[in-house]
């Protein structure tokens, strides 16, 4: 295909110039690239009734092997030697593959990640659009008309953004039980208020503009306009601050493994394997640091991947 | 002027008002009636469900009942299950110990972040600014638990001193010199840790909001007149572009209360934030809601403030 002038000064390609220019983002890119490969191919290896790397296989006679430690094969049944004759990142104390479980917390990780800020965004998307759209428009009791819906949702921003988020979130949770449904939804309704501040400030901005009047005028109702013109337009932030979600949701799921109110075991989380780890710190310091690292890498990426994305997609940043 | 405190006043009461339900609906999200005993749950026994009863006054109608908890709570007849005591004399206590943390944290984020952003600023894209942003970065990402456990071994392997809890065991008796060097090893860690996500993320902050000054016209003119840079970045660009930080002065309000969970955890340092895990972990209801109200009401009493903080200092808010 050959490129013309115009194709190459589109605002798109402009903006993706201008990440392909900033190092951290491209690095960041490719971690969490790398990281989805990695979580997916660690579902299909580490699921099923006989996996091929069984992340809850127990061989105490193995207990808490270094990294690349060789099983004893004399104390061992041979039906549960690791299959790659290796332990590559170690044992725990109950002589469990710690690859294994890191590949299984990996997709954890990622689901509990995309599906809070997918959550967090859905919610963000339909209330910001109906505080921007219907904001004028007033509701209350009767024929008392006692506030507008503005009014409304952005005080329940307010008052979801007093809350101390953690806090909130490690009550919910107990309340409720952990599991790692919970801990998804939990998340991600406590983490909307910035997805609907932005879409809020967007459709304000977008309501006034020539093709949202042509929609109007030509009988459009009103969440036909709110769906397929003014969401779509106000979009491109949001996706940056999904992304810098991620690495929220990621960090925030990890805490309360930590604390022992993430995803009940046996089901292995990074933030479960540290918090196991933690007693052995000074005898398998390995425990500690390898899912240390990986969460600390994986959210950096998602971190600086979002920031390079903001910066490339806001010209004013672009350009200062 | 006047009719804005008081709107503003107005606004921040209705919202107190929802907070006030919200944190007191959480604990009827539990499925079925917390009053129903469970055969099955050997730790819920009819006493416990007494002292439910008592505390929540579970016949009434819900509206009745959220209205006796917070008057209970107020007149400090709302007693924690665990002990007995008073909630708000609890919270006060443990308030009282994190205190300390907060007061070191929040010397050490405005001596480190303000620096850090201003120097990157000045030294945009400098490899000074690219550093910073990538440690800033790495900072934000660091899971605390994980930090403060290199920190502990770090500390604990190279100077040989405890650093868990407020003080050494058993060393009460060393002398006034040493107790002191004992506080400050204990307090150092955890407040330093506790921070570094703050220094990062204000830091940040600084940075933007004076790349935004700097990129002003008044700022453009000043350099026109042939001010020497300093003048134009230290006495110009800078007063403007703090200013809003004066906001932060109120936003520190709810740092009073709000400790943090996983340092004082780690550190078993016995503040706010403990108190909160500990309600948690032992279904202490009473403390677990006043604790969540609390926080949330001091940051509206903190927005609320900075609001008021900034019309005083920035004259076009007045408008």
């Amino acid at each position: 295909m050959r490129k013309t002038a115009a194709d190459a000064r589109s605002p798109f390609r402009l903006a993706w110039r201008a990440f392909l220019g900033n190092r951290p983002a491209v690095m960041g890119m490719a971690i969490v690239a790398g990281f989805f490969t990695i979580a997916l191919a660690g579902l299909v290896l580490t699921s099923g009734s006989h996996p091929l790397l069984d992340p809850r296989e127990v061989r105490l006679p193995d207990k808490l092997k270094q990294p690349f430690a060789r099983p004893n094969r004399e104390a061992v049944p041979a039906a549960s030697l690791p299959r790659l004759g290796v332990y590559l990142l170690g044992t725990d104390e109950l002589g469990r593959d710690v690859f294994a479980r890191m590949l299984e917390g990996g997709f954890v990780s990622l689901s509990v990640g995309f599906v809070a800020v997918g959550i967090a965004v859905g919610v963000g998307l339909v209330l910001g659009g109906i505080a921007g759209y219907y904001g004028r428009s007033r509701i209350g009791i009767g024929r008392l008309r006692l506030l507008s819906v503005d009014a409304l949702l952005t005080s329940l921003i307010d008052v979801m953004l007093s809350f101390p988020s953690f806090f909130l979130i490690l009550t919910v949770v107990a309340v409720l039980k952990p599991s790692i449904w919970n801990i998804m939804v939990v998340i991600g309704l406590t983490s909307w208020e910035g997805t609907a501040r932005l879409v809020r400030a967007e459709v304000l901005s977008l309501r006034e503009q020539e093709f949202i009047h042509a929609a109007q005028a030509v009988g459009a109702p009103g969440p036909r306009v709110i769906w397929r013109h003014l969401v779509p337009n106000s979009v491109a932030p949001v996706l940056v601050s999904a992304t810098l979600g991620v690495a929220g949701a990621i960090l925030t799921e990890s805490s309360l493994s930590f604390l022992g109110f993430g995803v009940p075991p046996p089901a292995a989380t990074w933030g479960n394997i540290l918090s196991d780890g933690k007693r052995y710190i000074f005898d398998a310091p390995w425990l500690t640091v390898i899912p240390g690292t990986a969460i600390l890498v994986v959210v950096l990426a998602f971190n600086l991947f979002g920031e390079g994305l903001r910066e490339a997609f806001n010209p004013k940043l672009r350009e200062r | 002027m006047f009719k804005f405190v008081l709107r503003a006043l107005w606004r921040k009461l209705w919202t107190l008002v929802v907070i006030s339900i919200v944190s007191f609906g959480v604990i009827h999200l539990a499925p079925g009636q917390p009053s129903q005993i469970d055969p099955m749950n050997p730790r819920f026994t009819k006493e416990q469900l007494l002292r439910y009863r008592a505390a929540f006054d579970l016949d009434k109608p819900l509206p009745v009942q959220y209205g006796l908890f917070y008057q209970k709570l107020f007149t400090g007849q709302l007693r924690s299950f665990k002990d007995n005591q008073p909630v708000i004399g609890k919270i006060i206590e443990r308030a009282w110990n994190s205190f300390p943390l907060f007061v070191v944290g929040t010397i050490l984020v405005w001596c480190y972040a303000f620096p850090l952003g201003i120097a990157a600023a000045v030294r945009r894209n400098s490899v000074f600014d690219r550093l910073t942003t990538v440690l800033v970065f790495a900072l934000i990402s660091i899971p605390g638990f994980y930090l403060s456990y290199l920190g502990i071994i770090f500390v604990v392997e190279t100077f040989h001193v405890d650093v868990i809890g407020l003080r050494t065991f058993g060393r009460e008796s060393a002398g006034p010199l040493a107790g002191a060097m004992d506080r400050v090893w204990h307090l150092v860690l955890p407040s330093a840790l506790g921070v570094t996500a703050g220094v990062a993320v204000l830091s940040r902050y600084v940075r933007s909001q004076m790349l935004e000054v700097m990129g002003s016209d008044y700022v453009r003119t000043a350099r026109a007149k042939g001010l020497d840079e300093d003048a134009v970045l230290y006495r110009h660009a800078l007063r403007n572009g703090l200013l809003p930080f004066v906001t932060m002065l109120g936003l520190l309000l709810p740092g009073l209360i709000g400790g943090s969970v996983i340092f004082e955890t780690i550190f078993a340092w016995p503040g706010i934030g403990r108190l909160g895990y500990e309600a948690i972990l032992g279904r202490d209801y009473p403390v677990v809601i006043a604790l969540n109200f609390m926080a949330a009401g001091l940051t509206v009493l903190g927005t609320l403030l900075s609001d008021l903080l900034y019309m005083v200092v920035d004259p076009r808010i007045r408008l």
